[in-house]
């Protein structure tokens, strides 16, 4: 199979540059994502707050993805969902697998759209035992919103980023007891819209200047060990459920070792992590037509 | 009461290869295993070297075992159909006194018949393996070292037992040992076995166990110890197994790359902890001795840390014991107490040995009808492109990638369930999902649905591993 231009990704980024990249002229291209519906880490963010900047007004992550899939609809961008893009060779061919079969696709050139992906507790220096409970932020989203699992009851939270933030207050609408939001510098991380709007109203504690040195619990997570990074104090605490937002990974497992050819472009949450949705559809406007020249 | 010629206790590596070895003779076997599942003990966290025998005493069981079960390696990993990764080991000195210690294990190895070992000078070392440190003085290199994956291992044992005949009895903890008119009465918590001999594979309980009739010489006294995992895509990772030999003759490292394309580093070493639970000053240990061996790793890389426990063997004067020990109490009853290193090379070989006298004990006949090989999973990766192809056409849930950093699909997953794992460790342990850079974070909330479809039970049932390990809270969210 031939393509001239495969994006890898169908979140706002990958969506944004297909539509761009029609525009420009482009009329050969292929959308992939393995996912079942287009839209990336969208349609799990059913919060308001995304597209003030494109739509002028604030739409939830679905309404959003929405709203691009509908402009994807009347071009002739195909569309492969539930594909999984195995591997990407140095001769322009990208190995797909999806339940029809295994497809070798060349292509003329690539725009990876493939947003990042949480980094995990594993990768912290965190003693202590190895239980159940313990989400990444964007897990728990998932879980909650596209799957209707229950993470837990009694959540600590450690990371204040946005995904963090957002996550607080979604569990404590959700009748949850958020114990507190940890975060280990001396200011939460995210921005301020979503501190002022999920945090305060909510009166959820942050302690800053904190961190996790320990999980306690066998079977399920039983609590943790919080230390004060300034004093040096450690203090137990318990809890059922422990989330993290230690921060996003741009996702290029794919073409780590290609180098930089000219046919390889990055677009959206792989080429540098995005707070906001429309800054990361504008990039990728622009890396769509850049592409198609 | 349920009548058997042997009862197994315990279903770790030891257990698991002592079923498979019983099944080579005309003999009724259940094996007992009081978690979920097997290999989820010492079996699950260790050091995963196939050693090359080197280190131990010309005349001893271990030295004996060893080298020949290195020497097997090839061929037993063939019939069980999993990987195993020959890939060599480099010990490295940094100095004059250990470079004296690497010298006397090569001449210890030679008179062991332990095949290829070379001491090479620090440039050669570091001719094949770029990524040490400077400095460099000596290393001893054993071509015959590998890597397996352990609990791949002792479940593929545990597989081929049963297609041999053995009976598996999970969540069945052993509580009391008395005599019967056939020779013993073994009380669980799921009722009573009769049987005519015991093998007593009860890992961190073993003295326990024993103790439940017999007094037991041997006591384990545990201490714990601490791994680090580094990505696949790490840079700077060597080739071969290092392990290093301080100059103040303190405790090593091993950094091993595992077949599954990561490096493993480790172990700490702490005394008196009996709990899988790790140490914030072992990981700073290792993370050290990382630091020093191999300076190229960028520890950021890393995936997850663990914890192991160590069963050591004491007398009852506190002394320790450096020979495998195997308690022999009763005419039928065989105990396999404090087996550490090299348990997991030798699992096979030690299996081996106590069948031939459970065996000989019971006068049992050879099992002409036993077949020693089994199949594994069909992995997807790694697979040529056509097989990949193939495979999709014939089954197409072996197109659907479920587990993205380990390239497991839903096939895979559906297969490890069908193979009898009822939890999410059970279906990481066997076809590897979830065992990547993101920790399952992406693949664990599908896998929870595959698993509670599959089980027949509602996904706030589904555990982690063992019970109270619920993933799930019980509240619903309809959207
Ligand atoms: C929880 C959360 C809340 C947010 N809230 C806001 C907000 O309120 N307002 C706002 O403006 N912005 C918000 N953002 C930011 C914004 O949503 C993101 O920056 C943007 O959606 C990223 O889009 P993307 O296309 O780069 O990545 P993604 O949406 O992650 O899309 C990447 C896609 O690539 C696919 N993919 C990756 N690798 C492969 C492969 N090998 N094969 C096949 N498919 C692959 C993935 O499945 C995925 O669908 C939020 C982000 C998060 C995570
Ligand atoms: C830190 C460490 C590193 C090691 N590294 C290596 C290495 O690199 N190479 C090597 O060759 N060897 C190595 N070993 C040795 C090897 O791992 C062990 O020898 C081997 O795994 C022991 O297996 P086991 O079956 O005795 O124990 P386990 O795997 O613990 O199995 C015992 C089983 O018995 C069950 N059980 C306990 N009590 C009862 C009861 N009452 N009723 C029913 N079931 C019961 C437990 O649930 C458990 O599943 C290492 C060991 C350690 C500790």
């Amino acid at each position: 199979m031939k393509t001239e231009l495969l994006i890898i990704g169908a979140g706002a980024a990958g969506m944004a540059a297909a539509l761009s990249a029609w525009e420009a002229g482009c009329r050969d291209i292929l959308l992939v994502d393995r996912r079942d519906r287009p839209g990336g880490i969208l349609p799990q963010c059913l919060h308001k707050g995304f597209g003030l900047a494109c739509f002028g007004t604030e739409l939830t992550g679905p309404s959003y993805a929405e709203q691009l899939a509908q402009r994807l609809k009347i071009t002739n961008v195909r569309l492969a969902l539930g594909t999984e893009v195995l591997a990407i060779d140095a001769d322009k061919t990208a190995l797909l697998s999806d339940r029809y079969g295994l497809t070798e696709l060349h292509f003329d050139r690539l725009i990876l759209a493939s947003g990042c992906r949480e980094k995990s507790i594993g990768a912290l220096p965190v003693a202590g035992t190895r239980p159940a409970g313990i989400f990444t932020a964007g897990q728990a989203q998932e879980m909650m919103n596209l799957r209707g699992q229950d993470p837990g009851n009694e959540i600590l939270i450690l990371g204040s980023g946005d995904l963090g933030l957002i996550m607080a207050r979604q569990l404590v609408l959700a009748g949850k007891h958020v114990i507190a939001v940890v975060e280990k510098e001396a200011h939460y991380g995210g921005l301020a819209r979503n501190f002022r709007r999920c945090i305060e109203p909510y009166r959820i504690p942050l302690l800053v200047r904190t961190t996790v040195t320990e999980i306690h619990g066998h079977g399920r997570i039983s609590g943790v060990t919080l230390r004060r990074l300034d004093s040096g104090e450690e203090e137990q605490i318990s809890c059922d459920t422990l989330i993290t937002a230690l921060g996003l990974i741009p996702e290029r497992e794919l073409v780590r070792k290609l180098g930089d050819p000219d046919w390889l472009f990055l677009a959206g949450n792989c080429r540098r992590v995005h707070d906001l949705v429309d800054s990361a559809v504008a990039e990728a406007e622009r890396i769509g037509k850049e592409a198609t020249r | 009461m349920k009548h058997v010629d042997v009862v197994v206790i315990g279903g770790g590596l030891l257990g698991c290869f002592a079923a498979r070895n019983l099944c080579r003779w005309n003999l009724h076997i259940a094996l007992l295993e009081a978690r979920e599942d097997v290999c989820t003990g010492i079996s699950r966290a260790n050091t995963a070297i196939v050693y090359p025998g080197y280190d131990h005493k010309p005349g001893s069981l271990k030295a004996e075992l060893c080298v020949r079960a290195n020497a097997r390696f090839d061929a037993l990993c063939r019939e069980l159909d999993l990987p195993f990764s020959r890939c060599g080991s480099l010990m490295l000195s940094f100095g004059e006194k250990a470079d004296a210690v690497l010298k006397k294990k090569y001449e210890n190895g030679l008179s062991l018949g332990v095949p290829g070992l070379r001491l090479l000078s620090g440039e050669e070392a570091q001719g094949m393996e770029p990524a040490l440190a400077e400095g460099v003085t000596s290393a001893l290199y054993a071509p015959t070292a590998g890597t397996v994956n352990p609990w791949e291992l002792g479940i593929a044992a545990c597989e081929s037992a049963v297609a041999n005949g053995a009976e598996l009895c999970l969540n069945t903890r052993v509580l009391g040992i008395g005599r019967s008119l056939e020779g013993y009465r073994i009380e669980t918590d799921r009722g009573l076995f009769s049987c005519r001999a015991v093998v007593n594979c009860a890992g961190l309980s073993a003295d326990r166990v024993q103790e439940l009739l017999f007094p037991a010489a041997v006591h384990i006294a545990p201490d714990a110890a601490d791994y680090l995992i580094l990505d696949k895509a790490a840079e700077n990772k060597p080739t071969h197994i290092i392990q290093y030999e301080p100059e103040d003759g303190g405790k090593g490292l091993s950094a091993v790359p595992t077949v599954e394309g990561s490096l493993l580093l480790g172990p700490s070493e702490r005394e008196n902890e009996v709990d899988f639970a790790v140490s914030a000053e072992g990981l700073s240990f290792v993370r050290e001795r990382a630091a020093r061996v191999l300076p190229g790793l960028d520890l950021r890389d890393t995936i997850r840390s663990f914890a192991a426990v160590r069963p050591n063997p004491r007398r009852s004067d506190g002394s320790s014991i450096g020979s495998f020990v195997i308690e022999h109490p009763d005419p039928g009853f065989w105990s396999l107490i404090g087996i550490k290193t090299p348990g997991l090379t030798c699992a096979d070989e030690l299996g081996r040995h106590l069948a031939d006298q459970v065996a000989s004990f019971l006068n049992a006949g050879v099992n002409e009808t036993f077949d020693g090989h089994r199949s594994g999973v069909k992995k997807m990766r790694g697979m040529s492109r056509e097989q990949r192809n193939a495979a999709i056409r014939e089954n197409p849930d072996c197109g659907e990638v479920l587990c993205c950093c380990e390239d497991v699909t839903r096939a895979e997953a559906l297969e490890a369930i069908r193979r009898g794992a009822t939890t999410l460790d059970g279906v990481k342990r066997r076809v590897g999902a979830g065992m990547g850079r993101c920790q399952g974070s992406r693949c664990q909330q599908k896998l929870i649905a595959l698993l509670a479809q599959e089980l027949g039970v509602s996904e706030a049932a589904i555990c982690k591993d063992g019970a109270g390990s619920e993933i799930l809270g019980s509240r619903r969210y309809e959207n």
